[in-house]
């Protein structure tokens, strides 16, 4: 009953945001962000922004940069905020890779952190929670009580080191599985729905090979990742999921190394692509929007790249070919022991920190949590949370109308489901990934023991926490 | 005053200066911080170690029972065997067919050299697509020729092949131009006294362009053995984390590995001494085998 209450506020906030995310054309698209900007103008709250105004400059650094998509979003925003408050953002933003969150660290580690910061909050951002450097969101309420006040605070992540909640997120992510539907009918398959289990996955997976396609597109030696997550989410439940087991022998661990085998029997039979070893993530993508593959797990952000290939020019929408794009659908993770296929991975995985140099500085303090309020509000959120979800209390109303047909049926299977849980690979990174995640193809091809690189991973987990 | 300004070496040291603090801070403090490093416990990327490993000598103690060095340093010998014999043989073959033609000779020295300016990183990328599998250059040929099954270049199989192919290719130019170079500085009068006496063109290469090049050959292979150790940036693109299976790790991508990806920061210190010593190592045997000679 819990767990329905829980998915249903989660949905309804992923739909809203969802819904209101995308817009159709450019006038569109514009009207909606100046809109946000005459809404937003009044939302934040009047006693933070009146303490807020005058010259100050804010360093900011983000992962809205690159290709992120949301990278001129970001840029439009914080651009809006300046005009109204007459401050200044010091832009840093850059992509999130391995350097970035080397170089976040690094100026925590050095004193030249920036004032206001959006990222990670899993486990990447234990040594400066550690270190105290960045402000509690209860601490700012203390002085500021509207800050993030129009967020559900259930759904605000909480740090892995003392369970309080720093990082204000803006959107998240959910993974599935998409469908190339064109070879499922060549192969006689019928379209999985919420019901779908393994038994049958791996019928299909059969059919489909037989009709001569390869029925799972993944690169296991470079992104065994999703399969990694989903595998063993299928011995486990939303409620157990993020528990990292203390041995592969024990009751969750047994589920850890059930998942590998279980990723280990679709490699020996022939459902990966031949090359899934030795072929690197977009070659494997390719095989699915190019019709050679029929399945791809992956995350909400691939609905844009999957749409992406349908047009004639990837940065033009409007040269899309919407047969095309027809021709791809998107459902539930195939279930087995445990979780429901209806479960799904997914959450609100980064935020905006306000540092602890920026809330000491009497000068700041105000425009940082201005800031921040104006880039969570009501009216910016669901710019940025597209497809994802968000913590949004209030959900907009929206025009379906603005959507292609993928972005729709993703909307529906998201609709469909019954949970979001964060993904345990969160909790379980560096070295301790290495014997399953970087070992995965010494698993699959035999020439490692799926107990013992569990075991090897847990080992050092266990033995850095 | 007068030519004593001559004499007053002070000033040099002022101009030396200023390089002399950037080596310091950009090359030898972090060198022998890295080896501190080696020795301490190291958590995450950007954090700074506060104790030291126990055993402090444990990553030194790793890297002779872990597995992926082993394959690392195979397969760099085979690396430096590759860039002496493909790199420095080839370009010696074509600067010697080259110096025999009369015209055109600058057309094919441009072209040859070509490959040097494009970045590594641009032709691991551009390799990636020649040997894809699916829709690779390289296959499509094949098949174009009645070859049924497709090849996968980058498996276990082929795979060291397709990662040093590039980079032989890449760096042909560059020891061909060094060795062009040479051939120009060898005088026409003892290929033509040589003629007179009936020397075949084999024998004057033989006996005059080889023994003449000796030190010239020196330097290029001891320049393409340092290089063989450095190489990193082609192999990486091509074949990041050692795919397939982890039987592509070089020295430099293992240790990038360690440090970047598994972020075993201090165990990626250990392997970069290693790299260290055996650039330095390598380096004085090549160059007391390949001793130059005066003439």
């Amino acid at each position: 009953m819990k767990m329905k209450r829980v998915a249903a506020t989660i949905l309804s906030g992923a739909m809203a945001v969802s819904l209101a995310a995308c817009g159709g054309g450019d006038k569109a698209g514009e009207g909606a962000k100046s809109a946000a900007a005459d809404a937003n103008t009044e939302s934040a709250g009047e006693g933070i922004a009146e303490q807020a105004q005058g010259g100050v400059e804010l360093e900011v650094v983000t992962t809205f940069a690159g290709n992120d998509g949301n990278a001129q979003n970001y840029k439009t925003f914080y651009q809006q905020w300046e005009e109204k408050t007459g401050n200044k953002i010091e832009d840093m933003s850059a992509t999130a890779d391995d350097t970035f969150k080397v170089r976040v660290v690094t100026d925590f580690e050095t004193g030249s952190e920036p004032d206001v910061l959006f990222f990670f909050n899993g486990s990447d951002a234990n040594s400066f929670i550690e270190a105290g450097k960045v402000v509690s969101i209860e601490d700012i309420r203390a002085e500021f009580p509207d800050y993030a006040s129009n967020l559900d605070d259930g759904r605000i992540p909480v740090s892995l080191v003392d369970n309080k909640a720093y990082a204000v997120p803006v959107n998240g992510i959910w993974e599935a599985m998409f469908v190339n539907t064109e070879i499922l009918d060549a192969a006689g398959v019928t379209m999985p729905g919420a019901d779908y289990t393994w038994d049958q996955f791996t019928e299909d997976c059969q059919k489909i090979k037989d009709a001569g396609y390869t029925p799972i597109a993944a690169a296991l030696g470079d992104i065994p990742h999703y399969w990694w997550e989903f595998s063993i989410f299928n011995y486990n439940t939303p409620e157990n999921h993020l528990t990292i087991p203390e041995s592969a022998d024990d009751e969750m661990g047994k589920g850890w190394v059930a998942g590998m085998e279980d990723i280990k029997a679709l490699y020996e039979a022939g459902y990966f692509p031949e090359n899934t070893l030795s072929a690197k993530d977009d070659e494997t993508f390719a095989m699915f929007t190019e019709g050679k593959a029929a399945f791809l797990l992956d995350g909400s952000w691939k609905v844009n790249g999957i749409s992406d290939s349908c047009q004639s020019d990837p940065e033009d929408p409007s040269t899309l070919d919407a047969d095309k794009l027809a021709k791809f659908d998107v459902t539930y993770v195939p279930a087995k022991d445990g979780r429901k296929a209806t479960d799904l991975i997914g959450g609100l995985t980064s935020g905006y920190y306000i540092t602890k140099k920026a809330w000491d500085d009497p000068e700041k303090k105000a425009a940082a949590v201005d800031f921040i309020s104006y880039m969570t509000s009501d009216e910016v959120v669901p710019e940025f949370a597209q497809h994802g979800s968000s913590a949004l209390k209030n959900v907009p109303e929206v025009d379906e109308n603005v959507f292609n047909e993928l972005q729709m049926k993703s909307l529906k299977m998201v609709a469909g489901s019954t949970s979001f849980t964060g993904p345990v690979q969160d909790l379980f990174q560096g070295e301790s990934r290495v014997p399953t995640f970087d070992g995965m193809p010494e698993i699959v091809s035999g020439s490692v023991d799926a107990k013992d690189a569990v075991q090897e991973g847990l080992d050092i987990y266990w033995s850095s926490n | 005053m007068g030519a004593n300004i001559y004499k007053n070496k002070k000033p040099l040291f002022l101009f030396l200066l200023p390089a002399f603090i950037f080596m310091i801070v950009f090359l030898y403090f972090p060198f022998f911080k890295n080896i501190v490093d080696s020795c301490m416990e190291i958590k995450q990327l950007g954090i700074s170690g506060e104790v030291l490993n126990e055993p402090w000598y444990s990553n030194y103690a790793k890297l002779f029972t872990d597995e992926n060095v082993r394959t690392s340093l195979k397969n760099t010998l085979i690396m430096t065997i590759v860039t002496i014999f493909g790199q420095v043989g080839i370009a010696l073959l074509l600067a010697l067919m080259v110096d025999n033609i009369k015209r055109g000779a600058k057309v094919f020295r441009t072209m040859f050299f070509f490959p040097i300016v494009v970045s590594a990183t641009a032709l691991g990328l551009l390799f990636n697509l020649i040997f894809l599998y699916d829709t690779g250059m390289i296959n499509q040929l094949l098949s174009m020729f009645g070859k049924q099954e497709l090849t996968d270049w980058k498996s276990e199989k082929w795979a060291l092949f397709t990662m040093m192919l590039p980079v032989m290719w890449q760096y042909v130019g560059f020891y061909f131009v060094i060795i062009v170079t040479g051939l120009n500085n060898i005088s026409e009068e003892l290929y033509e006294a040589a003629a007179i006496d009936g020397a075949t063109k084999l024998r004057r290469i033989w006996y005059i362009t080889l023994p003449l090049l000796h030190n010239v050959l020196c330097t290029c292979v001891v320049l393409a053995v340092t290089g063989a150790l450095k190489v990193f940036d082609l192999p990486w693109t091509m074949f990041p984390k050692g795919m397939p299976l982890k039987s592509t790790f070089l020295t430099g991508t293992y240790m990038y590995y360690q440090t970047m990806i598994v972020k075993d920061v201090d165990y990626g210190c250990a392997l970069a001494v290693m790299i260290v010593v055996l650039g330095v190592v390598l380096s004085r045997l090549v160059n007391t085998i390949f001793k130059e000679k005066d003439y």
